[in-house]
């Protein structure tokens, strides 16, 4: 279950439902457009709080699907998909580091991240456990979620995102919250694995970018 | 351990007094549910005596024989029209003829050198509707005489406690009558023939004097002088002698119901009603209780649908993330099940004394079992079907 392309047509959330002539939808280089992310990409999505970035990787992503015109995956319309088919794509070809980070505060660091790795089965421990350290999370690895700061909750979540096999990683603000030292650090985790198995890297952002060597941008 | 985290994030929400209650609420229901079924099964076993006490059962009715009947000679036989009919109703399974004797019979025996001589009657049954069939009930003139004979057991009572008391005769038991002679005098059609006859057998169904078919048809033949005749009594065998419909059907033809069959039956119908409600008051608690567990299983998604969303996202699959809930249903309900069998073979001992005392030996408790696990399957299944629905929905997002 590999994913090789993704295409966009003529997408807008439902929500600017109407408002199609408003120069935020009009100047848009994503809404109402024909746009491909292909396997190896480095996107940066630009936007401006309120338009839509949360929306875009939801969408792409299969968690919403309140949205007009049409995306494609390997020429295959996405809402065919199946909820099983869905949940597939999700532990095989795409990984998505949500915005709200979806992390469940009951559980530790390293039990977040255990739950998707023992579902997917694709990193061993000592990886993991290489990984808290270089994001300087090792000494809190078995700290409630709930009790750890937003910046360490998403280096975590980082962590989460990358134990599973992907062709496209879309990340939704991953560093909002964290200063610029870490930010190349997880930069560099990032770059080196997606590398490794030849994955599209696609990043929203407000302004504090993720540190990477994007080869597009684009403004949303 | 992933197995062990999603359970750990998903198990929290549980409420074990919702989950306590539920299971409380069905092991009352199933249990009573299960005790009536076996109750039921029991009453209704083959019993040790002769007859069922409250199974299949029959009724040997005849025509209400009234005064002006009498005076004027009526038919009271009945037609073949009369058998279809009866045989059309749905509470009857099947209707067999008497046939009586058409000849004169007298019978005399030898008690202790006392001799008794006395005018009779005969009658044969088709050897279904026997209780009791003792071997050799059969007669072929051409090889033996004797004639097998079954006498109705209240006939032998009237002896030892009426007539052997009063005349100074010693009683006599079942088995020892079997060895008392016994000369019939057959005659009619201008013929006349002694043949030897030996009490074979006892039955309470048949308030006769019952010889065997083949006999019957012979002796009429022999000796009878009015030719083919419709039978005077029918015996039915019925599910429920005491149903209102029985009786509702014997007064308006004018039938009765010989002997207190139709009482008896009466009670037997009472405790199957009886039975019946006990049974339906504990469905009623199984559907109460399962209603309790469906707004538990509901509520219990319900506050883990963010989680259940969560877990989607990160590619596990409704079915992988139901399983737990799968788990938690089917090992509440496999201890109700379980709890809800042992409390009816408990209680099935208890009443297993008193009606053996009447005779009854009970019944296998399958039938209760087996209802238990189809009651428990059904809910079972409902519950993994609304656990399987509401998970997707959590899915969908």
């Amino acid at each position: 279950m590999s994913v090789t392309e993704i295409t966009l047509h003529q997408v807008l959330p439902k929500v600017f439902g109407g408002m199609e002539a408003e120069e935020r939808i009009a100047n848009s280089e994503v809404w109402l457009r024909d746009l491909s992310f292909r396997r190896g990409c480095r996107t940066l999505v630009s936007a401006e709080s309120g338009t839509g970035k949360s929306s875009l990787l939801s969408f792409m992503f299969g968690r919403r699907s309140d949205y007009m015109g049409d995306i494609f995956m390997n020429g295959e319309n996405v809402r065919k998909f199946s909820v099983e088919h869905w949940c597939g794509i999700r532990s095989t070809a795409l990984s998505l580091l949500p915005q709200d980070l979806c992390l469940f505060p009951e559980l530790t660091a390293r039990e977040n991240v255990e739950i998707k790795n023992r579902l997917t089965s694709h990193r061993s421990g000592k990886w993991i456990e290489d990984a808290f350290e270089m994001l300087e999370i090792g000494n809190r690895a078995d700290t409630a979620a709930g009790k750890m700061s937003v910046g360490q909750q998403q280096r975590v979540a980082i962590i989460r995102a990358l134990c599973q096999p992907f062709d496209f990683l879309m990340l939704d603000e991953p560093v909002s919250h964290l200063d610029n030292r870490n930010n190349s650090v997880v930069a560099a985790l990032i770059e080196r694995e997606a590398k490794e198995c030849g994955a599209g890297v696609i990043v929203t952002s407000v302004g504090n970018h993720l540190d990477l060597d994007y080869k597009e941008v684009i403004k949303l | 351990m992933s197995k062990d985290i999603v359970w750990r994030l998903l198990h929290r929400n549980i409420s074990v007094w919702q989950l306590g209650g539920y299971a409380a609420a069905t092991f009352t229901g199933l249990a009573i549910v299960l005790c009536a079924v076996r109750f039921y099964c029991d009453v209704h076993s083959d019993s040790e005596g002769d007859d069922p006490y409250v199974t299949k059962d029959y009724i040997v009715i005849s025509r209400t024989v009234n005064a002006i009947g009498s005076l004027l000679g009526g038919d009271n036989s009945f037609s073949p029209e009369d058998i279809a009919e009866l045989e059309s109703q749905k509470w009857v399974k099947r209707v067999g003829e008497f046939t009586s004797s058409d000849f004169n019979v007298s019978a005399s025996l030898d008690m202790g050198g006392r001799g008794m001589s006395t005018s009779l009657f005969l009658e044969s049954v088709p050897t279904d509707f026997f209780d009791v069939v003792p071997s050799g009930w059969h007669f072929d003139p051409a090889k033996d005489t004797t004639v097998p004979i079954v006498l109705n057991k209240d006939y032998l009572t009237l002896y030892n406690y009426g007539y052997a008391a009063s005349a100074g005769l010693p009683k006599i038991s079942e088995g020892v009558i079997g060895m008392v002679p016994v000369k019939l005098s057959l005659s009619g059609n201008g013929k006349q023939i002694w043949l030897k006859g030996r009490v074979v057998g006892f039955s309470s169904r048949l308030n006769t004097i019952a010889v065997p078919e083949d006999f019957m048809t012979w002796a009429n033949s022999e000796f009878g002088e009015s030719g083919e005749r419709n039978p005077s009594r029918l015996i039915i065998e019925t599910e429920s002698p005491g149903s209102p419909e029985v009786k509702n059907y014997l007064d308006s033809h004018g039938y009765e119901a010989a002997g207190d069959k139709a009482a008896s039956g009466r009670a037997a119908y009472f405790l199957s009603v009886a039975t019946g409600v006990v049974a339906g008051i504990g469905g009623v608690i199984c559907v109460l209780a399962f209603g309790i567990l469906m707004l538990s299983v509901w509520l219990l998604l319900q506050k883990n649908r963010s989680k259940l969303h969560d877990l989607m996202l990160m590619g596990y699959k409704p079915g992988a993330v139901g399983r737990y809930y799968y788990i938690i249903v089917g090992v509440v309900n496999a201890c109700v099940l379980a709890g809800a069998i042992i409390v009816m073979l408990v209680v099935s001992a208890l009443w297993r004394g008193p009606l053996e005392a009447i005779g009854v030996k009970g019944a296998s408790p399958f039938a209760a079992i087996l209802t238990g696990i189809a009651v428990i399957g059904v809910i079972t299944a409902i519950n993994f079907l609304a656990i399987r629905s509401k998970v997707k929905e959590s899915f969908a997002g």
